[in-house]
């Protein structure tokens, strides 16, 4: 085999081979773990980058072999696996950066930075699976994987979150694998192919392949917090701030609604999935689900559980951009992939910033918390306008796409629901903003930590500052090839003329 | 000469929008309030000394950006960087230490936003920069931090988060219709779409928020006079002159005539112009009182607006009186701010002084000859005579045009009443006083080297009215007078009771 088949490999390998590592090195071992942890996080964004110029040129990486008969095990490197593979890849190594220092001091390391490494491993495998089959191992990996993460402090109230996201999860998975044994006794082992496969397909398995895809979106849609199946994500915050970082923005919610996009794109194809009726549901189901969540986040009191909220809302927004039929709103919400990462893990880690530093967890805690932390302060201020769909940040770009995209489409409703969940983000942030800068500070903080020059760890502090640069970077220079954007643009390309 | 003109766009909005990089340092207080004066200097020279006519192609910029100037741009930016030059100047000697960073980090980003969005034509770097202007301002608002400014900015906010939500509606259904991002191709396709009303209503409301239309501006008489002075001069000055900005370069205007809607604007005008008058005078205090002028005179400019769309063939000599009214209404209302954080000094004669600087830019405002009012108000009343335009309702402005003269000057009376009970005697900071001298001074020399000229509406030699246009000019004057006068009368009367 040449180079280029084994390239995905050890993209996959890196996170894999660091997992192995980090749980065989001992409790005591910071620097080594640091080392591996960061060395194979460059690795692995090194080999992502290798790979998006190569799937841009038209490259093709990838492998498959097969396991038993009619079932084959097929990684390979499209535009979407890059989209995918390069936001985890991203902030797999900025979210190292801010749990290194996050977890400084705290029991059980190996054990979390092993399943941490895991959980990335899985997000690279869903990235590059080539087919159903191979797309639910990872899938199921990343369950499994990020139970130990979401239970990681064992306190009674996380052994519960835990509890309720596996409920969640494995029943999300069991109707996903019955789903996917059903599809192939239907249609046999199908590869993921731009433009999908049931274009001409007999009308007498039009029926079957419509109750499929519900189950599909059933199963995958626990993972990507559709209502009514989200009620595990807020619970979930109960995780270290880095985790829910990895949840909200990488890991859980946006295989969900990676795996929607493939089944709708890959699977079926847009134009088949559109003649089968299933689309249009599954766009009000979304819009629903965005300001559904909206308005349950506008009266949380927590910081995290709002942001959970928000991230129910969001996720949303991808497989509305995903449902509308054409080609401008696929890209909006494939955009949002990455800009909706970018911005939940700044939110989250600025959110885990003003826990660790101040003890900080309620909104109400907040007032004046700008001139203690200024930087943390700013990057939430720049996530949270994201959020809102302020330009020119990277939330406007995607509002901005998939209003046109909709009004291209002829489903001029989306606009009213984009310019309602605005007027909710704002509602629940902006009073937050208000806070942060304006309101004098209480006597004393809950719990303050000081480290120096800095208004926190420096672990702490670069990350969300970085992906609020980034935040702001992708919005300003959304045209410049291989901005999110354009990559969007690209993917969608080759689904719509394959 | 292409490259130099980039250059100077480039640093106009730059400078202000990286400003704020010097609150880093909590050492570099005294650089940061000291270079408050020069964050508009680019964008003045770049009003004054270049031609109309350049553009500047950002193809990375969001959905492809390209920031251009035209004629009326060039006017609005002159307005907006004279304006927080002086501003800027008074706000050297007018602020405290108060949160003096903060306060300065969102005078950039304002100051940024409402120079951005004078050159931006494509509707993304447009809308990003109105929105910039929009939330920035809310700092300058709710600076003082008391609670009747933590309410104003509430309001604030809530309509501007609104306003700016009906704009990307808008923005968003107008350029799906024209297919294009530039805000020059929205125009003829709003006018030509099946959902032309939808868009204008949404682009009407969503900008109107900003310029005080009726029913829409219940935040400008509360946030306006809370801020600090310079930000209270910009806000009304220029700030709400991006409203109109806005509806002049989206709206359909010389692609077809809308009787309803001219109909439509024409009622907000009136409402406006008398309505917040009527309101104006009842308020105690100074900058309250400003605040209803200024949406009184808004309600002017909104009449111009309506005769515009009203008169497609009009439309484009009206947009020039409008651009001269909102220059020159900018600049005489900023100077009036700025007068009310000034203290007297001692001595008679240099009192006398002072009430006189502060009395002129309010007299202009009301159209006293031989000042930029004058003009404005002739070149307002030649527009909208109504043997030349081409609608039903023409036959009512002049009387409108008329009673909102008479509503300006008893408002300014009204102010310099309110103002008399306020000022306090001392001595004024440097600065402070040579941003006020200079604000007046800009408000009545400027127009002298204004292109008045617009299609011979108001003839040469430029500050001489003709006897008929004096009186025309002085009667309205004289029954405000009156009116005060006769108020002021009565309440002896009633007090001596």
């Amino acid at each position: 085999m040449t180079l280029n088949a084994w390239i995905p490999v050890f993209a996959l390998m890196t996170s894999l081979v660091a997992a192995l590592v980090i749980f065989l090195l001992p409790e005591k071992g910071y620097r080594l773990r640091t080392t591996v942890n960061l060395g194979a996080a460059l690795v692995k964004l090194g080999l992502v980058v290798v790979m998006v110029w190569g799937v841009f040129r038209g490259v093709d990486y990838g492998l498959s072999f097969t396991m038993v008969p009619g079932v084959t095990f097929v990684l390979k490197a499209d535009a979407l696996s890059m989209m995918f593979a390069g936001l985890s890849a991203v902030l797999w190594l900025l979210t190292t950066i801010y749990a290194v220092g996050y977890l400084e001091d705290s029991p059980n390391r190996s054990r979390f930075f092993g399943f941490f490494s895991l959980c990335v491993a899985s997000t690279m495998g869903i990235a590059l699976a080539g087919n159903l089959f191979t797309f639910f191992l990872f899938y199921e990996m990343l369950t499994l994987s990020t139970y130990p993460l979401v239970v990681h402090r064992g306190t009674e109230k996380a052994l519960r979150a835990g509890r309720t996201y596996l409920i969640y999860t494995l029943s999300g998975g069991a109707v996903l694998l019955l789903a996917i044994a059903w599809l192939h006794g239907v249609a046999g082992d199908l590869p993921f192919r731009e433009g999908g496969h049931f274009i001409d397909a007999d009308p007498e398995i039009h029926r079957s392949l419509i109750l499929i895809f519900i189950l599909l979106v059933a199963g995958l849609g626990v993972k990507a917090a559709l209502f009514p199946l989200h009620g595990w994500l807020p619970q979930a915050m109960v995780a270290p701030a880095p985790v829910s970082a990895l949840l909200h923005a990488v890991a859980v919610v946006k295989a969900g609604a990676f795996g929607i996009v493939r089944v709708v794109y890959d699977i079926y194809g847009v134009e088949a999935s559109s003649a089968l009726g299933v689309l249009e549901p599954l766009a009000w189901l979304a819009a629903f689900t965005i300001l559904y969540a909206s308005v349950r986040a506008l009266s949380q009191v927590d910081l995290k559980r709002r942001l959970a909220f928000s991230t129910i809302s969001q996720v949303s927004y991808i497989i509305l951009g995903v449902s509308l039929f054409g080609p401008v709103a696929a890209a909006g919400g494939l955009v949002h992939l990455l800009h909706q990462g970018l911005m939940k893990i700044t939110l989250f880690f600025c959110a885990g910033n003003y826990a660790e530093t101040l003890g900080i967890h309620r909104i109400d805690e907040m007032d004046g918390v700008g001139r203690r932390m200024p930087g943390t302060s700013l990057a939430f201020t720049i996530g949270a306008f994201g959020m809102i769909g302020a330009p020119p940040l990277a939330g406007f770009i995607t509002k901005w796409v998939l209003g046109s995209g909709a009004l291209a489409a002829g489903m001029d409703w989306v606009i009213a629901v984009l310019v309602l969940s605005s007027l909710l983000n704002a509602a629940y942030f902006l009073p937050i903003l208000h806070r942060l800068w304006f309101r004098e500070p209480q006597a004393s903080w809950p719990e303050e930590r000081f480290w120096g020059r800095l208004e926190t760890s420096a672990w702490l502090f670069w990350p969300p500052l970085l992906t609020a640069v980034m935040t702001v970077m992708v919005g300003v220079l959304a045209s410049l090839p291989f901005s999110p954007l354009s990559w969007a643009e690209l993917i969608v390309l080759r689904e719509y003329s394959p | 000469m292409i490259a130099f003109e980039s250059v100077l766009v480039l640093l106009a909005v730059g400078l202000p929008l990286l400003y704020p990089i010097l609150a880093l340092r909590a050492g570099w207080a005294r650089v940061l309030r000291y270079s408050m004066p020069v964050l508009p200097l680019p964008a003045l020279v770049l009003a004054l000394a270049t031609e109309p006519g350049w553009q500047l192609e950002l193809p990375w910029l969001l959905n492809g950006g390209l920031w251009a100037m035209d004629e009326l741009r060039r006017l609005f930016l002159l307005l907006t960087a004279v304006l927080w030059a002086v501003a800027g100047i008074y706000a050297v000697g007018y602020l405290g230490a108060h949160y003096l960073q903060r306060f300065c980090v969102f005078w950039g980003l304002t100051l940024a936003g409402n120079i951005g969005l004078t050159v931006a034509v494509d509707a993304g770097s447009f809308y990003s920069f109105f929105a910039l202007m929009t939330f920035a301002g809310y700092g300058l608002v709710v600076h003082e931090g008391t609670a009747e400014a933590s309410h104003a900015g509430r309001v604030y906010l809530v309509m501007a988060v609104l306003g700016e939500m009906a704009i990307l509606a808008g923005l968003l259904l107008a350029s799906a219709a024209a297919d294009s991002q530039m805000l020059s191709d929205l125009p003829p396709a709003i006018a030509e779409s099946p959902r032309r009303d939808l868009m204008m209503a949404l682009l009407v409301a969503g900008f109107g928020v900003k310029a005080g239309l009726p029913l829409l501006h219940f935040w400008l008489p509360l946030a306006h006079p809370v801020a600090p002075t310079p930000a209270s001069a910009v806000l009304s000055g220029a700030m709400i002159k991006a409203g109109l900005l806005g509806w002049l370069v989206t709206l359909p205007f010389g692609d077809i005539a809308l009787q309803g809607w001219g109909t439509l604007m024409l009622g907000a005008g009136a409402v406006g112009s008398i309505g917040a008058a009527v309101l104006g005078v009842c308020q105690q205090r100074p900058k309250a009182v400003l605040a209803y002028s200024s949406i009184s005179q808004m309600g002017l400019m909104v009449l111009m607006v309506g005769a515009a769309m009203a008169d497609s063939e009009r439309a484009p000599v009206l947009f020039s009186v409008i651009a001269l009214y909102a220059l020159h209404h900018g600049l005489a209302k900023g100077s009036l701010f700025l007068s009310a954080g000034m203290s007297l000094p001692a001595g008679r004669i240099r009192r006398a002084a002072v009430w006189l600087l502060i009395a002129l830019p309010g007299l202009s405002l009301a159209g006293l000859p031989f000042t930029s009012g004058a003009l404005a108000k002739l070149a307002m009343k030649e527009g909208l005579a109504e043997d030349k335009l081409d609608f039903a309702l023409g036959g009512y402005l002049s009387p409108l045009m008329t009673a909102g003269a008479v509503a300006t000057l008893l408002l300014v009376l009204r102010y310099f009443w309110t103002l008399s009970g306020t000022l306090q005697t001392g001595r004024n900071p440097p600065m402070l006083a040579a941003g006020w001298l200079m604000a007046i001074g800009v408000s009545l020399m400027a127009f002298w080297w204004m292109p008045w000229e617009v299609e011979g509406l108001v003839k040469s030699p430029l500050w001489l009215p003709a006897p008929y246009q004096l009186w025309a000019l002085i009667w309205p004057m004289l029954l405000a007078v009156a009116l005060a006068g006769l108020t002021l009368w009565a309440t002896r009367v009633v007090r001596h009771r």
